[in-house]
C-alpha cells in the first residue's frame, strides 16, 4: 500500500506502457503502469473474471494462472513481466461447452463447492498433469500446496485428480 | 417407493458445477457497472476511545473524492444481529461518540480510485481521547471494569459489561450432586478463530431511479434486505438484493455490515455505483471472528456412568457490540441439552461486552467448544469409574421418540444407533489405550478417540419461511424461482432434485431462477441448518402444486378421472391404460386454451414448526426449537509425535443421520469440509490478539489446513426418514452439526495417545510437550516416593 502523498502521486502519474499478453490464444496490447498485476491486467483489462482475487498478497493461491506453462500468483506478478507471453486462464481449459477431462473429475468427484478456489485449483492442477501424468499423492500435494480451499477439506480435489490421471480412487461413504 | 425415486436421493452433479470450472460463475467481484466509485473505510486505530473531532474537509477537498460519510450522515438508525424487545439493535453504522474496538468503522468515502480514495482516508483528521480498554470477558465483568456499555438491565446488578444472560433450570442439581457417586468439575476454554471464507466481504451498490440494486457477499439476501433497508430508511421494494455466487461465508457474512450500509449510502449520494471490498488484513484485524467460549462444567454420576446432574455456566467474550453473543450462549445450552439426558440441570450463561470486534456465528455457532468440553468430561469421568468411552455414551444417549426438556421430540432420530456404528466400524475399543499401555518403539503414539454431537435443522428466525414458485413452460420444462442461496452447499442442485423428482421431468429441464429479492420469493437464507428441510419442502410443494395442475388438464382432455393418471418423463398417462396418454407440451396448451389461460404455475410455502409464534427465549430458553435434531458419532485417529509435540489428524469417522440425504454427494462433501475445519481448530488455527491488535492478519500467520493436512475421511449415513413423492419429508442438518464431535474425539485421542488431557483448543505442540513434561514429572515424583 502506498502511505505518502508523494509516492501516491507519483505512482498515479507513472507514465504506462504497452505490454502483448496471449491470453488463451489471443494476443492483446495493453497499456499498463509499472504497478500493474497480472490479475487486474487479465481481469480489469482484459475483462477475464474466471481469474478469482481473494488475498492478493500471494497467500491461497486462488488467482494462480499459467504463464508460459508454469503456474504463478497473478496477484504477485506485474504485467510488465509478462510481456509477449502466453497465458492461460481457467477460461482457456474447455472448448467451447465441453469441459476437458479435468473439469469433468472436478464436477464427478466433489472437488468444487463454493467454487472460489476452483480456478486456481484446476489451474495449479493442470501444470501437474502436463508435467507429471501420473501424479504420485507427494507429487499432488505438493503441486496444489500453495491453494487453500476452505470448502471440500481437498479429499474430493484428490480424488478429481487421481481419476483425471485415470488412477483408481477408493469410495469413502457407505 | 424408495427405489423408484429417479433424482431424489442420487449424487447427482452440482447444478452451478459447469459455471463454476469455466470460470462463467458471477461473483460480487465480478460484476461490472460502468462508472464506478471505489470505496473505503476509515477505522479505529484504537481499542476503546471517545471519538473528540472528526475533520473531513481536507479529504474531501482532494480532486477525485466524490463523498465522505461519518455517522453525521446517517440517519442514525441501529441494527443488530438479535432485534427483540429484550435485545433492541444496539450498533450504528458508523461510530458515534466513541469507539470500542481496533478497527471499527468511523468515516467512509467514494473516489474515482483506489489510490486517490486511500490517500483521502488518510487526509480525515479523528482527534481520540483514549479510554482504558478489557479484553478478558472475566475481568470486563468485575465491578469497576472500564465500561464499554452498561450492563443489560436485566443482569445481575454487580456485574459489568453483560451484554446478556441465559438461564435455565430443571430438577435439582444440587440433590443430584448428593446422589452423585461420583462428581467432577472442569474447565475448558477455546481460542479464537475465524471463517476463512475465500471471496472477501465486498459489496456493489447502484442506486438509480429510486432504487437501490446491491450485489453482496452473503448468506441470504432477505436478511440483508431487511437490515440495509431499515438503517437507509428505505421502504423493503427499494431495495433489491441480486443474485451473485458466494465464495464461502461459513458465518461469517449475515449480519449487516458496515461496508454494506457504506456502499449503499455512498452511491445514494454520489448517483453512481460504488464497491467496496475488504483486504484479507481488514477482514483478519476488524471483521468478526467467532466466539471464543469458557465452560465450567460440573457433573453428577452414577457409578454406572448414568448422568445424573450437571451444572454449566459458560461465558462469552462477546466483542465490542451485542452481535450473536447472546445467541452464542442460549445456543450453548441447546447443544448441551440434546445429546445425552440429563436429569438435573442448571445452566448460566453470559455473554460479556470486551475490546474485541463484534462477533459472529462460525459453523456450528458454540457447539465446537461446547461438545468438546463436554465429551472431553465424559472420557475422564469414563476412566475414573472405569467404564469404556462407548458404554458410559450408550448409557446416556437419547434414543428415538423422546421428548426433550423444551418440549421438543427426537423422532426417529437416535444417537445410540450412531455410536454403535461408529464403534463397530472404527474398531475403536480393539485401539483404545494400545500405545498408552505399551508404548511402540519411535516417537510416533496413536490414539483414537470418540465424540458425539447433534444439531437442530431450521428454527424460527426472520424470515421464518420460505417460499417456492415453479413455473412450466410450452414444453414441459421448468422454471424454478427460489429465494434460496448456493453458499457452495448445493441448494440450486438439491432443489433441482427435489422439483425433477415430483414433476416428472430431467434434471436439463428444471432451469433455476434464485436468490434475487425482486424476482424471487423470501426464503429463510442459507444459515440456520434449514434450507433443505424448509426450502426444499416448499419447492416439493410447488412442483406438486404444478403437477397436480397437469393432471387436471389431462384428465379433462383425456376424458379420465385424474388420480388414475400418472406423470412421468413429460407424459401424462392412464395407470392400467398407457395407450390412453398426452405429453406435458399438449397438457400445458391444453390448459392455456381451456382453463382461463392457466399457463400453470405452481406454488409452495413451507415453515418450521407452524404452531409456534417464534424462536424460543434467548434468555430463558423456553420455546420449542426445532422439529429435525441431527445425531451424530465421530471418531478420530491422531499421531501424536512425542519428540516435537506435533500432532495431527489421519483418520475421521463420521457417522450420522441427516434423515435422507437428497443428494448423498452433497452431503459427503459437508463432512469432508467439517472434518477440516475442525482439524484446523483442533491443531492450527488461531487469531492472536494483543490489546486488541491481530498480530497475524494474513494466511501465512494464520495457518489453515492446506493439502498436506488432509485427513482421511469416511463417513456412514444412518437413515431413519424416507422419501415419497407427494408427501411432506424431514430432512435433518448437515452442514454444520459435523464439525464439533469431531473436533471432541481428536482431543479425546490425543489423550489416548499420550495421556495427555488438553483443557483448551487448540491442541498445539506446546501444550502437548508440556503435558508430556508434566507426566514424566509426576511419574519420577511417584517412584521417588516408592524408593522413599
Amino acid at each position: 500500500m502506498l502511505k505518502t502523498d508523494n509516492e501516491s502521486r507519483a505512482a498515479l502519474k507513472a507514465p504506462a506502457q504497452v505490454v502483448s499478453l496471449c491470453v488463451n490464444g489471443e494476443w492483446s496490447e495493453l497499456a499498463v503502469k509499472p504497478r500493474t498485476t497480472l490479475i487486474e491486467a487479465i481481469r480489469d483489462l482484459i475483462g477475464l473474471t474466471g481469474t478469482k482475487a481473494s488475498c492478493e498478497s500471494g497467500t491461497c493461491g486462488a488467482c494462480t494462472v499459467l504463464a508460459d506453462g508454469r503456474p504463478v500468483l497473478s496477484c504477485l506478478t506485474l504485467a510488465v513481466e509478462c510481456d509477449g507471453m502466453e497465458v492461460r486462464t481457467v477460461e482457456g481449459l474447455a472448448e467451447g461447452d465441453k469441459l476437458n477431462p479435468l473439469q469433468e473429475a472436478f464436477l464427478d468427484h466433489g472437488a468444487v463447492q463454493c467454487g472460489f478456489c476452483t480456478s486456481g485449483m484446476l489451474m495449479s492442477a493442470t501444470a501437474l498433469l502436463e508435467r507429471d501424468p501420473k501424479p504420485d499423492r507427494e507429487a499432488i500435494n505438493k503441486a496444489l500446496e500453495g491453494n487453500l480451499c476452505r470448502c471440500t477439506g481437498y479429499n474430493g480435489i484428490v480424488d478429481a485428480l487421481l481419476a483425471a490421471s485415470g488412477q483408481p480412487v477408493k469410495a469413502r461413504t457407505e | 417407493m424408495q427405489n423408484e425415486l429417479k433424482y431424489v436421493g442420487k449424487s447427482l452433479r452440482r447444478k452451478d458445477g459447469p459455471d463454476k470450472v469455466t470460470g462463467r460463475a458471477l461473483y460480487t467481484q465480478d460484476v461490472r457497472l460502468p462508472n464506478t466509485l471505489v470505496g473505503r473505510i476509515l477505522r479505529s486505530p484504537h481499542p476503546h476511545a471517545r471519538i473528540v473531532r472528526i475533520d473531513t474537509s481536507r479529504a474531501r477537498a482532494l480532486p477525485g473524492v466524490k463523498a465522505v460519510i461519518t455517522v453525521e450522515d446517517t440517519k442514525g438508525i441501529k441494527h443488530g444481529f438479535v432485534e427483540t424487545p429484550r435485545y433492541p439493535a444496539d450498533q450504528e453504522v458508523l461510530a458515534r461518540g466513541k469507539v470500542v474496538h481496533v478497527g471499527e468503522e468511523v468515516a467512509a468515502l467514494a473516489a474515482v480510485e483506489a489510490l486517490t480514495a486511500q490517500r483521502a482516508l488518510e487526509l480525515i483528521e479523528v482527534e481520540y481521547e483514549v479510554l482504558p480498554a478489557v479484553f478478558d470477558p472475566e475481568e470486563a465483568m468485575k465491578p469497576g471494569a472500564p465500561e464499554i456499555h452498561p450492563s443489560h438491565p436485566k443482569a445481575p446488578r454487580a456485574l459489568a459489561n453483560i451484554g446478556g444472560t441465559t438461564e435455565t433450570e430443571w430438577g435439582d442439581v444440587e440433590r443430584g450432586f448428593a446422589e452423585s457417586d461420583y462428581v467432577r468439575e472442569d474447565r475448558f476454554e477455546c481460542q479464537l478463530r475465524t471463517h476463512g471464507y475465500l471471496e472477501p466481504q465486498v459489496t456493489l451498490a447502484h442506486w438509480e431511479n429510486d432504487k437501490l440494486n446491491v450485489w453482496t457477499s452473503s448468506m441470504g439476501g432477505f436478511v440483508k434486505r431487511a437490515k440495509l433497508a431499515k438503517v437507509l430508511d428505505l421502504p423493503q421494494s427499494s431495495v433489491r438484493i441480486h443474485k451473485t455466487y458466494v465464495g464461502g461465508t461459513f458465518g461469517g457474512k449475515i449480519d449487516l455490515y458496515s461496508h454494506e450500509y457504506c456502499a449503499c449510502r455512498l452511491s445514494m449520494l454520489t448517483g453512481r455505483p460504488v464497491q467496496i471490498t475488504a483486504s484479507r488484513e481488514e477482514i483478519f484485524s476488524a471483521y468478526r471472528h467467532a466466539q471464543p467460549l469458557t465452560l465450567e462444567i460440573k457433573t453428577g454420576v452414577k457409578r454406572d456412568g448414568t448422568l445424573v446432574a450437571q451444572r454449566i455456566r459458560a461465558i462469552n467474550n462477546a466483542g465490542g457490540y451485542r452481535g450473536s453473543g447472546v445467541v452464542v450462549i442460549f445456543l450453548a445450552w441447546g447443544f448441551t441439552m440434546i445429546p445425552y439426558r440429563i436429569p438435573n440441570l442448571k445452566y448460566e450463561g453470559f455473554s460479556v461486552y470486551t475490546n474485541y470486534t463484534v462477533r459472529a456465528p462460525q459453523r456450528g455457532h458454540g457447539a465446537p467448544k461446547v461438545r468438546f468440553a463436554i465429551e472431553s468430561q465424559m472420557d475422564m469421568i469414563a476412566e475414573a469409574l472405569g467404564i469404556d468411552p462407548i458404554t458410559i455414551r450408550l448409557r446416556n444417549a437419547r434414543g428415538s421418540g423422546e421428548k426433550l426438556p423444551n418440549g421438543d421430540d427426537t423422532h426417529r432420530g437416535d444417537l445410540r444407533e450412531c455410536i454403535r456404528v461408529a464403534a463397530e466400524k472404527s474398531g475403536l475399543l480393539a485401539k483404545y489405550g494400545r500405545d498408552r499401555k505399551s508404548p511402540p518403539k519411535g516417537t510416533i503414539r496413536r490414539g483414537i478417540g470418540i465424540g458425539v454431537s447433534a444439531y437442530m435443522g431450521g428454527t424460527l428466525i426472520y424470515p421464518n419461511g420460505s417460499a417456492v414458485i415453479v413455473k412450466m413452460n410450452d414444453d414441459g420444462s421448468a422454471i424454478v424461482l427460489t429465494g434460496a442461496i448456493d453458499i457452495g452447499q448445493g441448494s440450486e442442485t438439491v432443489i433441482s432434485q427435489i422439483v425433477a423428482e415430483e414433476l416428472g421431468i430431467g434434471m436439463d429441464d428444471v432451469k433455476i431462477t434464485s436468490s434475487d429479492t425482486d424476482t424471487t420469493p423470501q426464503d429463510i437464507g442459507a444459515w440456520i441448518s434449514g434450507m433443505t428441510y424448509v426450502t426444499g419442502n416448499a419447492a416439493r410443494q410447488a412442483a406438486g402444486n404444478a403437477r397436480e395442475k397437469l393432471l387436471q388438464a389431462a384428465a379433462e382432455k383425456l376424458g379420465v378421472p385424474a388420480p388414475e393418471l400418472v406423470a412421468a418423463d413429460k407424459v401424462i398417462s392412464h395407470r392400467l391404460n398407457p395407450e390412453v396418454r398426452m405429453t406435458y407440451r399438449e397438457a400445458i396448451a391444453h390448459s392455456v386454451a381451456k382453463r382461463r389461460g392457466d399457463t400453470i404455475i405452481g406454488e409452495g410455502f413451507w415453515r418450521t414448526m407452524r404452531d409456534e409464534p417464534a424462536h424460543p427465549s434467548l434468555a430463558t430458553t423456553r420455546g420449542r426449537w426445532t422439529e429435525n435434531y441431527a445425531f451424530s458419532a465421530q471418531v478420530a485417529e491422531v499421531e501424536v509425535d512425542i519428540e516435537t509435540g506435533e500432532a495431527r489428524l489421519v483418520k475421521a469417522l463420521t457417522v450420522h443421520d441427516c434423515g435422507f440425504p437428497i443428494n448423498p454427494a452433497l452431503v459427503k462433501g459437508q463432512v469432508d469440509g467439517q472434518v477440516s475445519m475442525a482439524l484446523g481448530h483442533a491443531f492450527m488455527e488461531e487469531v492472536l490478539v494483543k490489546d486488541g491488535y491481530t498480530l497475524n492478519p494474513n494466511w501465512l500467520d494464520y495457518r489453515m489446513p492446506t493439502i498436506h493436512e488432509m485427513a482421511e475421511s469416511e463417513d456412514a449415513d444412518v437413515i431413519t426418514e424416507q422419501y415419497r413423492v407427494g408427501q411432506p419429508y424431514r430432512t435433518k442438518e448437515v452442514g454444520e452439526g459435523l464439525i464439533s464431535g469431531i473436533l471432541a474425539a481428536m482431543g479425546n485421542a490425543v489423550y489416548d495417545a499420550t495421556g495427555v488431557r488438553l483443557h483448551s483448543t487448540p491442541f498445539s505442540a506446546e501444550k502437548i510437550l508440556e503435558g508430556l513434561r508434566d507426566l514424566e514429572y509426576q511419574k519420577k515424583k511417584k517412584l521417588k516416593k516408592i524408593e522413599a
